[in-house]
């Protein structure tokens, strides 16, 4: 029983994650149509600066070794700061890898290679300015919360309800603001009919611009919760999760932000529920696993199926 | 053969680098005046890239016109093992700085290996290409076994500087290393550990199944513990990039050991440590040689404390060489003190320079090694390293005439964390009964 709590938590606050992962993805997607290769660079760019803002110093091997910010900010700070300063980022890289192409309506294959160009130049200046060390966020980021708490015999890390707290929290209101504000609903116009939206007023550039800043925003999160679960094991850790993070984003269904979810706790579950011996095939039975829904349901669990006028 | 082919492809590829600048030059301006805004920014990015890389090839040039002989290294600087290859940097730039004066000149060629086959290769092949004398590297036994064998047909020595895995010098006459196997070294951990608590009963194992190092050494180390009647009550198999071991360490602590051995790099078994005494592991942790460094601190923190290292390398060892190197060590670090990995990486380029040095001084008067055909001096030069001897950092160490390292001193270490819980020192352990000195084979 204590077990089965303890894979219970470990999967809900692995796949909030991998949800608040892929809901980025997913919000790119559904204004322009295409897959964001950056996410995983800003991702991990959320950890280190998560890392930075909580007092973390730079180790000895890069250009700013060394370097520690002059102040230390509580956890609860350090995170959506962090994720406002990815939402700047990822802002950039729309103006710098999307607008231009967007503008000569380039072929959807190229945003996909000017993204992943992004991405690389953005880790490849991480490692280059903080070195490739591996960095945990100070064990005590959480204050006084005692690092295991006994929940029905088990003993539960605290940082794994803690992640598993505030991924819920920033899902809700998330989905409270897509649903209940202005901008929320502009943006749903938007990824729906772009030309019908921009017919009835709605400024479609500011939108995406929009999506691509609360989908930075949410990849910032995500990294500095992982790297508070989990470490910083340099800065290329971004891209398995990237890549988990696009299984679920398919899982789901492209576009679905309920979809891309609810595919996250299924995907984190699944992995849980992979026998302790079987780990090291963990990612390999978590895309069967995907693979297998798709051949039932090639639209994903919420995604629309797609049809074709003839 | 194969060298003569390395050579030429080596000739071929320079030339093409040469020519693909001036080809793009010429193209720019046929075709500048044709294109539109757009297309003449293509051409232009192009020409300007071209030089770049003609430039690079170029080095080559420049060392053999200056009579320096180039010695390439493939270390990890990027990817999961990069925290050992930027200690092995380290030791590198310091034995290039040790040995910069005296005949003939020499060169470090440093090539970024990664942390995957793919990457070494590519970085042997452009050293080999770029007709260096001999190689370093690289970093991982997992590479060593994929990319040793082409330095091996292209008959150019190769010292592994932190390839324990078993097997590494039986891949061809050219391929030597100075990391002592696992089988010498990690029994020494579990000897220790049972020294300092001798109330140990049950074991556990965890190693990165994906890595070759870390499944050699976790043979040897499960070998050791059934040797102790303390065959392992869980095998835990992992990757090397994991970072969640919740599952694992879940499923062993069940089983209440009190001894957990890990085999893994720093980036994974850091985290691991971590992990394991977060969810309420008091008893003793042995970690491989993949965690021998102090990068380790920043990922497992305060949680680094206790861990026990056998180690190839003692700072404190009182020999001249290696007083020198913990000075210099220290003034180029702050005042750190050289982990193992920087002072092997030390004694890989050591051994190739005194054994250059000494072929240097016994040819003829007037003559010089960088006038001999490079494929020569290589075979010459892998037949004096393997049969000289060479007072390193690491002690003495001499080679088998397989390539295998030949040392007699090895120590454990335990991890000592500061207050701080971010920086920690390595405290080696006094020998005990059954001293840590392993007889030469």
């Amino acid at each position: 029983m204590d077990t089965a709590l303890q894979i219970l938590i470990n999967g809900l606050s692995t796949g909030a994650v991998y949800g608040l992962f892929a809901l980025g993805y997913t919000l790119v997607f559904s204004v322009l149509g295409v897959i964001n290769f950056a996410h995983g660079a800003v991702f991990t760019l959320g950890a280190y600066l998560t890392y930075l803002l909580l007092g973390g110093a730079v180790g000895a091997n890069g250009l700013l070794a060394g370097l520690q910010l002059p102040f230390t900010l509580p956890f609860w700070a350090a995170l959506p700061l962090a994720g406002l300063l990815t939402a700047l980022v990822s802002l950039l890289v729309e103006a710098t890898a999307f607008r231009p192409l967007r503008r000569r309506r380039a072929e959807p294959l190229l945003y996909l290679i000017t993204s992943l160009g992004a991405g690389v130049i953005l880790v490849n200046l991480l490692q280059i300015l903080l070195g490739a060390e591996g960095y945990s966020l100070p064990t005590t980021a959480l204050g006084s919360l005692p690092i295991t708490l006994a929940i029905g015999g088990a003993q539960v890390r605290s940082v794994q309800l803690v992640l598993l707290l505030v991924a819920a929290l920033v899902l809700l209101v998330l989905s409270l603001w897509l649903e209940g504000s202005r901008g929320g609903k502009a943006l749903q116009a938007v990824s729906e009919d772009p030309t019908t939206a921009r017919l009835l007023g709605i400024d479609s550039d500011a939108m995406i611009r929009l999506a691509f800043a609360v989908s930075g925003f949410l990849a910032g999160i995500a990294g500095g919760l992982v790297g508070l679960s989990l470490s910083i094991s340099g800065p290329y850790f971004g891209i398995s999760y990237g890549l988990k993070a696009l299984g679920v984003l398919v899982l789901g269904g492209l576009g679905s932000v309920p979809g891309a979810v609810l595919a996250g706790l299924i995907v984190g579950l699944a992995e849980a529920l992979v026998p302790a011996e079987w780990s090291g095939f963990r990612d390999a039975i978590a895309y069967a696993f995907l693979f297998a829904v798709l051949l039932l349901r090639p639209q994903g669990l919420l995604g629309r199926p797609q049809s074709t006028k003839v | 053969m194969a060298a003569a082919d390395g050579v030429s492809l080596g000739n071929g590829v320079a030339r093409l680098r040469a020519s693909a600048g001036g080809w793009a030059l010429s193209s720019l301006i046929h075709h500048g005046r044709r294109v539109g805004r757009g297309g003449s920014g293509v051409l232009l990015s192009t020409a300007l890239l071209l030089p770049l890389l003609t430039a690079c090839s170029s080095r080559q040039d420049a060392d053999s016109a200056a009579g320096a002989l180039p010695i390439g290294a493939v270390i990890a600087l990027t990817g999961n093992a990069s925290v050992i290859g930027q200690d092995q940097r380290i030791g590198l730039e310091l034995a290039e700085a040790a040995f910069a004066a005296g005949a003939p000149a020499l060169k470090l060629r440093l090539e970024d290996g990664g942390s995957d086959e793919g990457t070494a290769t590519n970085a042997f092949r452009s050293l080999i290409a770029g007709e260096v004398v001999a190689l370093i590297g690289p970093s991982l036994s997992q590479q060593a076994f994929a990319v040793d064998p082409i330095a091996d047909r292209a008959g150019i020595p190769v010292i592994g500087p932190s390839n324990t895995a078993d097997g590494i010098p039986e891949i061809g006459p050219f391929v030597a290393r100075v990391s002592a196997p696992v089988s010498q070294v990690a029994p020494l951990s579990i000897a220790a550990a049972l020294r300092l608590n001798p109330k140990i009963r049950r074991s556990a194992v965890f190693f990165a199944q994906d890595d070759a190092y870390s499944t050699a050494e976790s043979k040897i180390f499960q070998k050791a513990l059934s040797a102790r009647n303390l065959a392992p009550v869980a095998v835990q198999k992992t990757s090397v990039s994991d970072t969640d071991f919740q599952n694992q360490i879940t499923d062993t602590l069940r089983r209440n050991p009190d001894l957990i051995v890990i085999s893994a790099l720093p980036s994974d078994g850091g985290n691991l440590v971590r992990q394991l005494r977060e969810l309420g592991f008091q008893g003793t942790i042995v970690a491989g040689n993949g965690m021998n460094s102090p990068n380790l601190y920043p990922i497992c923190q305060r949680f680094c404390d206790g861990l026990l290292i056998a180690q190839a390398y003692s700072p404190e060892m009182a020999t001249p060489v290696n007083r020198a190197f913990v000075a210099a060590y220290g003034k180029a670090r702050g005042g750190a003190v050289p982990p193992q990995f920087s002072a092997q990486a030390f004694a890989a380029y050591q051994v190739l320079a005194e054994t250059l040095r000494s072929l240097q001084a016994s040819m003829p008067k007037g003559s010089s090694l960088t006038a001999l055909p490079r494929p020569e001096l290589r075979r010459r030069l892998n037949t004096a390293l393997l049969r000289g001897r060479f007072e390193t950092p690491l002690g003495q160490i001499r080679f088998s005439p397989e390539g295998e390292v030949i040392q007699n001193d090895f120590h454990v270490a335990r991890v000592r964390m500061n207050p701080d819980g971010r920086s920690g020192r390595f405290q080696l352990l006094p020998a005990g009964p059954q001293a840590e000195t392993t007889p030469a084979p």
